[in-house]
């Protein structure tokens, strides 16, 4: 297992066997394919930053995440969800797939 | 290692998502060149309701055509939500006025790609772009020289059936 990329509360693996990315999130690791690391980098980019922080809005202050078509399901803090943002995008950074490259910064 | 991200995507992911939103655009254009064909249609413009219609499925084309190019490349095309057409507009000059500026607008953001994609070195989607800048020219200058053609005609008088009357010239 080769690590790509590891954030605060989150770490992607690669697989060397399998073409597989190993997503920790804590509380269970998620194997995703590659299109499933996509959908879930499309997941992330439309999470609305501004609105997680209106308390107007989202009084709780949680956001609900559900992966390969609900199979999965997190309730991530505000912190988690940006620690997330960042590991995604710095994962495509480090396949050399994105030149986005986000500094940590928590 | 095997670089299995490499050998699922061909092209950078911030090129994925400016073709996404590129998808949305074509997509914006198509719905709002169907809203002037209407306008042409109930406004007794039918020549130039015909030549709305026609861009209209030109613009879903383009669509089609970046929606299949993430797909082969092995990317996340996303089917585009649209929202806002205007229907209204006070004349004819003014339709096709405002079909210029979204031309313009379209084709700002096909160069901004290309040049995001360049600083990126994305070969692969600045050349698949090259069509669409070549595109746009031909776009762009068509409905110009109509926008000239309803000014010099005026829309004064017999002016609203010969500018209809003459938008047949640029429907192929
Ligand atoms: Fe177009």
């Amino acid at each position: 297992m080769l690590l790509l990329e590891k954030s605060t509360y989150y770490s992607v693996h690669q697989s060397e066997t399998k073409r597989l990315f190993h997503v920790d999130f804590g509380q269970k690791v998620v194997k995703l394919n590659f299109c499933q690391m996509l959908a879930l980098r499309e997941k992330v980019n439309a999470i609305q930053l501004d609105l997680l922080f209106d308390s107007e809005v989202n009084k709780h202050g949680l956001h609900m995440l559900t992966l390969c078509n609900n199979e999965h399901l997190f309730v991530l803090s505000i912190e988690q969800v940006i620690d997330l943002v960042r590991l995604v995008h710095n994962s495509f950074a480090a396949m050399g797939l994105s030149q986005k490259y986000v500094p940590v910064s928590l | 290692m095997k670089d299995i991200a490499r050998q699922q995507l061909s092209i950078q992911v911030e090129s994925m998502d400016l073709l996404n939103n590129q998808i949305k655009m074509e997509a914006h254009a198509s719905a709002t060149y169907l809203a002037m064909a209407s306008w042409c249609e109930q406004n007794g413009f039918f020549t130039s309701a015909k030549f709305f219609f026609k861009q209209s499925e030109e613009e879903r084309e383009h669509m089609m055509k970046i929606f299949h190019f993430l797909v082969d490349v092995g990317g996340n095309p996303i089917s585009p939500e649209v929202t806002g057409i205007n229907h209204e507009f006070s004349s004819i000059l003014e339709v096709f006025e405002s079909a210029l500026e979204h031309e313009v607008k379209v084709t700002e953001s096909i160069k901004n790609i290309v040049k995001k994609a360049r600083q990126s070195l994305d070969i692969t989607t600045e050349r698949f772009l090259d069509w669409f800048i070549l595109e746009q020219v031909e776009e762009e200058n068509t409905v110009r020289d109509i926008v000239d053609m309803i000014e010099l005609t005026g829309m004064e008088g017999v002016g609203k059936q010969m500018i209809d009357d003459k938008v047949a010239d640029w429907i192929e």
